[in-house]
């Protein structure tokens, strides 16, 4: 339904019962005593453990496997390997079969150090362990690429017949092993670059990092009646059943996936994974529920990481600081495997038109497979690599043309009504009122030129998609929610929607958001979500899309029940539809509230009239204008909506140690309504974590082919100590599409948190880093070899 | 080997058998079912295991079950009497000082044992407190300020240790 048309039916929109009140979290008393179940936590009668055996290789042939000792041992109750599998793989999306490129255990080959090869299921972890470790393997090495650089030019095919699927367009791509190719092209790149006063061109380098979330990967599975029912930790109950279906081949209606508590994603949880498929085959092979957890190693090593990319920036500006023209080539070291990695690569062109008005714009990505750990999603979705490079570039062009970096952000920063040149539709947008709000908050005019030895201010800007990932999932009906609402007697609506709380608070908003349109309390409202049996479609947790989809879903399934119980009304009491309002669990006229009924009887009259049918509402959101220019990938409008952020730091960098202390945090945000003011600020300050660990020092550091850091005590994110006090700041009005007025937060969030710390660094010291993380030993290395000039 | 072990669990007397390697998280969780006690990394350093044993908070994964004979061992599960909360897991909701929550009893134990001790903690303390206690969700303000309101309400009582 068109909005317009939609706006009519929902109730009051500018009087909120619930919104932007201090609600609280819908889960928090489960977690809060321990009560609430995490995959890890669930445990059935009769279940055995599963443990995998892994390759210590990079890149190998397996010539032979014998399982005949393993078997043999205590507890053990199976043994699968690479002739159990269907030949069948696991992929990204739905549409995107012919490229998956990932049997649940190696078929053949292996091609990374930690690549499943067997799974055990036995009566403890304990056992199961030592029966994988009784499996012989024999290998044939071959050749392993570490860099993109090298598997370009390697012989050896990681994946063998995959090199021509990204063809398209009629590009040609003469590089090898090459896992996606895209390209964004639009305006006169070169003649800007021939007109320009200015042109700059840097290249850029970021790091591989993990998600880390607290909870690892657990799943745990049964085998009933010819139906697999999983539970697990997951960013996508629909994904998750539909590529175990196809990688076991059989049926998904076969298959139901429930998604219990999730002890944070991050996008490390939206990839279906060996262990969630093996779990499924060992239960049915053997009859008893098989739970899997895997250990802090493991998800280092072998679920995803965030991509390391190569970014190569040029440059054209006007005098004045209009930017001209870009072009920028971006080389994605993929790991492996696809996977969710695989839109990462478009995303990353599709980031580089945002938040600055480029007119010109020639840009390539290129995804390389090598023998690495697997890139796939992770919040931001690679906007936190390019925007690291593409906003320490902004700031190289300000000082370089002695402009100031707030002013010269402003003087290209997009706007409401503007449209990029790869055709995204700018509808709402408050950049510049971000800029400016936090640059007076960290007090950059009185600050300006008296800040203190090793001290400095840096700035950054971003955008971010808000609402779904169209332009590379294809279809409206690929990246949808579904939402059904049932309306009880008893002051109660039961909202069924398939969105996918990964612990950000989505199950809240889906509550309060019907809460809210149908007049009832939060606590009136329940919810059931992400099993696939009960729930319909949602396509999952990514590309923020959570609040705007599944927000947009459930206001629009209370709005249709709202809708029916109001005509109930008005047809007993004689009041026009449109003079009825709902609140407090009743309908009652607007400008006579005496004049109504309570929900109860109102309810009871409907199901009287309908031979005891109730009240069922249906609501759906897909976005689906994807602009004329669109072209099944990098160019069109990718999203309905837009977010924007600005980070300011204030650093002090201790010169003797290279150690840099983080004294203000300063993160203005345009997020449309926020529906929560606490858990948006939630968001910002985790998003501000992620970004801070991420430019200074998290860093999964590889080895041949091998994490050499794979625990959390060689690995490093900020704790409660390393935190500076952040302020968040709201910008913008409310949205016109999103529910209540929302955008995403917590994703595009953590994209401008590096570049305004390197800027700020950049400010203190003089120095550019062209490479993050700025760790101490990077800083003090630099500073000495500029006081060496 | 087996091993019989008697220690107070959560104010009731436990007796059980244990395996000799068998850490104290795994006892909690696989044995007693007690699974508001999270596995997060196995080696002491995400937090997420933290139980008080005699009153002092321990990362249950590294240490053994057989350890805790005779001692007073608490966990998410022993906090709050008659169906009500401690004021820190109020806190908790009222402040949204947890995103996903697989930290959050840890996290609450790690407060729990520094108000015990000190119930007029500073920031500073508040954070070192909880230093060892990883969370990648929320960069920590909010559970700062949830421990640092708890304090401020209930903090040096008349016996000091007055929350429970």
């Amino acid at each position: 339904m068109e909005v317009a048309a939609m706006a009519k039916i929902f109730n009051e929109t500018e009087q909120f019962n619930i919104i932007g009140t201090d609600y609280p979290k819908v889960d928090a008393e489960a977690k809060v005593t321990g009560r609430g179940k995490f995959a890890g936590d669930i445990n059935l009668p009769g279940q055995l453990w599963c443990k995998f055996l892994r390759s210590p290789h990079p890149h190998a042939k397996i010539l032979s496997i014998d399982t005949s000792a393993a078997e043999k041992m205590p507890g053990v109750k199976a043994v699968i390997t690479g002739k159990d599998m269907t030949g069948e793989m696991l992929g990204c999306v739905e549409i995107d079969k012919a490229t998956a490129d990932k049997t649940p255990l190696a078929i053949d080959k292996v091609r990374y150090i930690g690549d499943e090869v067997a799974a055990v299921a036995a009566v403890s972890e304990a056992a199961a362990q030592k029966a994988c470790e009784a499996i012989q393997v024999e290998y044939e090495l071959l050749p392993a690429y570490f860099t993109p650089e090298e598997a370009m030019k390697g012989d050896c095919p990681i994946h063998a017949g995959m090199e021509k699927q990204f063809d398209y367009l009629g590009y040609d791509v003469p590089e090898k092993n090459i896992n996606q190719y895209n390209i964004v092209e639009a305006g006169d790149v070169d003649k800007a670059f021939a007109e320009a006063d200015y042109t700059d061109s840097h290249v850029y380098q970021t790091q591989r990092i993990s998600h880390a979330a607290i909870e690892p990967h657990a799943c745990i599975a049964k085998y009933e009646n010819k139906e697999y029912t999983i539970w697990t930790s997951t960013q996508s109950a629909y994904l998750v059943r539909y590529w175990i279906a196809h990688a076991l081949s059989v049926p998904e209606n076969t298959i139901r996936v429930i998604k219990p508590l999730v002890g944070g994603g991050f996008g490390g949880k939206l990839d279906v994974f060996p262990h969630e498929a093996c779990c499924c085959i060992l239960a049915q092979k053997t009859g008893h529920p098989v739970k899997c957890v895997l250990t802090r190693e493991e998800v280092f090593t072998s679920t995803r990481v965030r991509h390391p990319i190569t970014i190569i920036i040029e440059s054209a500006f006007k005098k004045d600081g209009t930017l001209l023209a870009k072009k920028c080539r971006h080389y994605l070291d993929a790991g492996a495997y696809g996977g969710t990695g695989k839109p990462a690569n478009a995303l990353s062109i599709i980031w580089e038109n945002l938040p600055y008005k480029i007119p010109n714009i020639r840009m390539e990505a290129w995804r390389v497979y090598t023998n690495n750990p697997v890139g796939g999603a992770m919040r931001g979705y690679t906007s936190c690599q390019v925007h690291f490079a593409s906003d320490c570039h902004m700031d190289e062009a300000a000082r370089d043309l002695g402009i100031d970096p707030v002013e010269f952000r402003k003087i290209n920063a997009v706007e409401k009504g503007y449209k990029t040149a790869s055709g995204l539709k700018v509808t709402s947008c408050a950049m510049k009122d971000n800029l400016d709000a936090a640059a007076e908050k960290i007090g950059w005019q009185k600050q300006k030129g008296h800040l203190g030895k090793g001290e400095g201010i840096g700035f950054s800007a971003s955008g971010f998609i808000s609402g779904t990932g169209y332009a590379v999932l294809t279809t409206p009906a690929n990246c949808s929610n579904f939402t059904i609402c049932r309306l009880d007697r008893r002051n109660s609506a039961t909202i069924y929607s398939g969105a996918n709380d990964i612990g950000q608070g989505l199950d809240t908003v889906v509550t309060v958001v019907a809460a809210e349109e149908l007049g009832l309390h939060e606590e009136q409202v329940k919810i059931c979500m992400a099993d696939t049996n009960l729930s319909p479609f949602d396509t999952g947790t990514l590309g923020s899309r959570g609040t705007f989809l599944a927000g947009n879903g459930a206001r629009r399934a209370a709005a249709d029940a709202a809708r029916q119980l109001k005509e109930t009304v008005s047809a007993k009491l004689g009041v026009p539809v449109d003079q009825l309002t709902l609140k407090d669990c009743r309908i009652f006229k607007k400008d006579d509230p005496e004049i109504g009924m309570c929900w109860h009887d109102a309810v009871w009259t409907y199901e009287e009239e309908h031979d005891g049918e109730g009240i069922i509402g249906k609501g759906h959101y897909s976005h689906n204008d994807t602009g004329d220019e669109y072209d099944g990938f990098c160019k069109g409008n990718y999203a309905p909506s837009y977010s924007f952020s600005t980070g300011a730091a204030k650093v002090k960098v201790d010169e003797e140690t290279g150690a840099v202390d983080i004294s203000d945090f300063v993160f203005a945000h345009d997020c449309g309504r926020p529906l929560n003011r606490r858990a948006v600020e939630g968001q910002v300050e985790g998003s501000v974590q992620m970004g801070l660990g991420y430019a200074l020092y998290e860093d999964v550091i590889i080895k041949d082919g091998k994490v050499i850091n794979p625990s959390f005590r060689d690995y490093r994110f900020p704790t409660a100590l390393d935190m500076p006090e952040i302020q968040t700041i709201f910008c913008g009005d409310p949205d016109p599409v999103g529910p209540f007025g929302a955008k995403e937060c917590g994703e595009g969030s953590t994209a401008p948190v590096a570049p305004a710390i390197a800027n700020a660094i950049a400010d203190a010291t003089g120095i550019c880093f062209n490479k993050i993380p700025i760790n101490p030993e990077a800083l003090w290395r630099a500073l000495k070899e500029k006081n060496k000039k | 080997m087996k091993h019989i072990l008697t220690f107070t669990l959560n104010g009731e007397l436990v007796q059980a058998l244990t395996d000799d390697n068998e850490t104290l998280l795994d006892f909690l969780r696989n044995d007693r079912n007690l699974t508001g006690t999270k596995k997060g990394c196995e080696e002491g350093e995400c937090g997420a295991c933290t139980v008080l044993i005699d009153d002092d908070p321990v990362t249950s994964c590294l240490i053994l079950a057989r350890e805790v004979e005779g001692k007073n061992v608490t966990t998410i599960e022993g906090l709050g009497k008659d169906g009500k909360l401690d004021p820190l897991q109020q806190a908790f909701i009222d402040k949204w000082a947890l995103q996903c929550g697989y930290c959050t009893p840890g996290m609450i134990m790690s407060a729990k044992a520094l108000l015990d001790h000190n119930p007029h903690p500073s920031e500073h303390e508040i954070r070192d407190a909880i230093a060892g206690n990883l969370c990648r969700c929320t960069g920590y303000a909010k559970i700062v300020e949830a421990i640092d309101s708890v304090a401020k309400e209930y903090g040096g009582g008349s016996d000091g240790k007055n929350i429970q």
